[in-house]
């Protein structure tokens, strides 16, 4: 039997999405000023930086109590990486967004792997809930629902016993180079 | 009583079954379900939430904390450190995999045969097995409908360069190619164990307690006779729920980090060396080439084929296309430069290096989650380079414009020229980015104690009612994909469980 997927970002399936977890405000000033200077500043909407912070302390939840420690223990020294890294005595939090920035984009390309390995999470976390967001994929002309649901009719047909023809596959290249 | 959840449990529950089987993945469901057919009265046991075909989609803010082991932040530790994935639902890694089901080669069954001195594990007693799984996998090739450019690019360039390619044989049954095989298929095309073996268990009348995390054997008299687990509250994800399941034998399939995680707390008197030993990880570096023209990669089927020719020095090359966020996650960029690489999406050919272990790692107990440990030989660091630079010649020789390398210290090559810089640049482990999505060979199977963890049936050597089911079985790497391998002997393994009367 083929299933008819809804494809809604708040499926209905009795499951809900953990709380995210308690942190105290100079944390959460911590994780808003490095989601601040990692995502892009536009496009955004007012409540980008909250949801993106939101969802990374949403995350959180699913790890270890021991990684989830460490991660925001790694968030507390990268906003002292100026001081660390001998470049200035205020925190990320203080500086602004473009000079932040360039701080963690330093961290990010350091030939020291422990000092690299610092931004892995942030990273992975930040980026990948801000390019999670319908603004996000219009900016990059992704938008993958239209096709997904042309291709579960697809395979519905096929089920009852219409095979997709040449009409049916995937092309995009205007030319192969030779 | 089928599919249990946190909210159906009451404080310090227990359930009865002849046989408990720990996890629903490629080993789990597999062993459970070949039990419940011959009349064994199975109840599984699975950490993570039951999430039907009609509740995903391709969002990954709802997808990966309710599908992948903690939110996917998992990393195994060394040089490089190396990110990887696995599944946390019902169906586990095969609901989140890109569901390839190559056998093991020939001259790797051959020389687990030799290794563990049995016949057991070669060819030709395998090759039965593998038959099983593939009809009910529906292991089959793609439908041309189903194809998308990146693979056709890859193809052409393996062409033009004289290189072997072969298309994927997947387990899928009428694949559209929706492209959504990392956060779970939509269309019901993949046939993950959630859509094939797990049905099939409980048409058999197995039952599944969802949301319960196991913390403890249950063992008397020597023998296992249970497992000890707790509940996991899916609001504030607390245990908070005491959950015992006797039974006359247990099936752990974890996966190669959960499983020895479990074994390893029960040390105490059963001192077998290489418990947690010879972990593998088959690593993979990532090569992301921008086109001048648009791909859509995200259209059809992730992996269409693999790049064989370098089959025989443990490389495989093979595209696969993620969604932009787990792209952005991984590109060495932030801000508005990370969004003006990001706007090129759509003309990305994202594609891989595997390299099959050359030397093995370790899992141990940490604080409170198992401590994976495994760094890349020097052997398998040059081949790396040599995969990495092949791969980016492929995309510059088919039109690329620039190719995004897995190197902190050089992340972009402009034009082949750049790749003759690879070799100088890159004389340390630490400067190259992996990641993985293959665990193996924590338990290994094998026909003498010194040398194994678990015998030939499955069975731990020190610990009777105990037996093993997944990947952590495998005595060496595989080089391939290993879900269909991984079957194979769960299905070998659950013709062999004795429960006694």
């Amino acid at each position: 039997m083929v299933t008819s997927p809804v494809l809604q970002r708040h499926p209905e399936d009795s499951w809900a999405l953990a709380a995210p977890r308690t942190v105290s405000p100079r944390t959460r000033r911590v994780l808003l000023a490095l989601a601040d200077a990692i995502i892009p500043t536009s496009p955004r909407t007012e409540t980008t930086l909250t949801d993106v912070t939101r969802h990374a302390l949403v995350c959180l939840q699913y790890m270890p109590r021991s990684s989830a420690i460490v991660f925001l223990a790694g968030m507390r020294l990268l906003n002292w990486s100026p001081l660390w890294r001998l470049r200035g005595v205020r925190p990320l939090t203080r500086l602004s967004r473009d000079e932040a920035r360039r701080h963690l984009l330093a961290v990010t390309r350091s030939r020291w792997l422990p000092v690299r390995l610092l931004m892995y999470g942030p990273l992975g976390l930040f980026m990948s809930t801000y390019f999670d967001q319908d603004y996000a994929h219009r900016s990059i002309n992704y938008d993958p629902v239209p096709f997904i649901e042309g291709r579960i009719e697809l395979r519905r047909k096929w089920v009852e016993g219409e095979e997709p023809g040449t009409d049916q596959e995937i092309h995009h290249l205007p030319v192969v180079p030779p | 009583m089928s599919i249990l959840a946190h909210r159906d449990y009451r404080a310090d529950q227990t359930f009865d079954a002849e046989v408990v089987v720990v996890g629903t993945g490629a080993g789990g469901a597999v062993a459970g379900a070949e039990l419940a057919e011959a009349g064994r009265d199975v109840l599984f046991v699975e950490e993570g939430s039951y999430h039907p075909t009609s509740s995903l989609n391709p969002y990954l803010t709802e997808s990966i904390p309710r599908l992948y082991r903690d939110a996917g932040a998992t990393i195994i530790m060394g040089r490089p450190p190396i990110p990887y994935a696995e599944g946390r639902c019902v169906g586990g890694s095969t609901l989140v995999n890109g569901g390839m089901t190559w056998r093991a080669p020939e001259r790797v069954l051959m020389e687990w045969e030799t290794l563990t001195g049995q016949p057991d594990l070669g060819p030709k007693a395998l090759a039965p097995f593998f038959d099983r799984v593939e009809e009910r996998i529906h292991a089959k090739p793609q439908h041309p409908a189903s194809v998308g450019e990146d693979s056709r690019l890859l193809e052409e360039g393996a062409r033009r360069l004289g290189w072997r390619y072969e298309h994927n044989r997947r387990a899928q049954d009428r694949c559209v190619g929706s492209n959504q095989c990392l956060t779970g298929c939509p269309t019901g095309a993949k046939q993950s164990t959630l859509l094939s073996y797990m049905p099939r268990a409980l048409s058999f009348g197995a039952r599944c307690l969802t949301e319960v995390r196991i913390h403890k054997l249950w063992i008397e008299r020597g023998r296992c006779v249970g497992v000890f687990g707790k509940a996991v509250n899916p609001h504030t994800r607390r245990c908070d729920i005491d959950i015992r399941v006797r039974s006359k034998a247990v099936v752990v399939s974890c996966g190669a980090v959960q499983t020895p995680y479990l074994l390893l707390g029960h040390r105490w008197g059963r001192r077998n060396p290489q418990l947690g030993k010879n972990f593998l990880c088959h690593p993979n570096a990532k090569v992301v080439a921008i086109y001048p023209f648009d791909i859509h990669a995200w259209q059809g089927v992730s992996q269409g084929g693999q790049i064989r020719e370098f089959l025989d020095e443990g490389i495989v090359m093979a595209e696969n296309a993620v969604p932009p966020g787990t792209a952005a996650a991984q590109i060495p960029v932030l801000g508005e430069e990370a969004l003006e690489l990001m706007q090129q999406y759509n003309r990305m050919a994202m594609t891989g290096v595997l390299v099959e272990d050359s030397r093995a790692g370790t899992v141990t107990r940490g604080f409170d989650a198992p401590l994976a440990r495994y760094s890349i030989s020097a052997y398998d660091h040059e081949r790396f380079l040599r995969g990495i630079r092949l791969l980016a010649t492929l995309h510059f020789e088919m039109g690329a414009k620039q190719v995004v390398l897995p190197f902190s210290n050089m992340p972009i090559a402009n034009s082949a020229d750049d790749l003759r810089r690879i070799e100088q640049t890159q004389r340390s482990r630490s400067t190259i980015e992996l990641f993985t999505v293959h665990l193996m060979g924590t338990c290994r199977m094998g026909g003498n104690r010194r040398t194994s963890v678990v015998n030939l049936r499955g069975e731990l050597w020190d610990l009777p009612g105990c037996y093993v089911a997944d990947a952590s079985l495998f005595p060496t790497a595989v080089g391939v994909n290993p879900q269909v391998t991984i079957m194979a002997l769960a299905t070998m393994v659950a013709q062999r469980v004795e429960v006694p009367n």
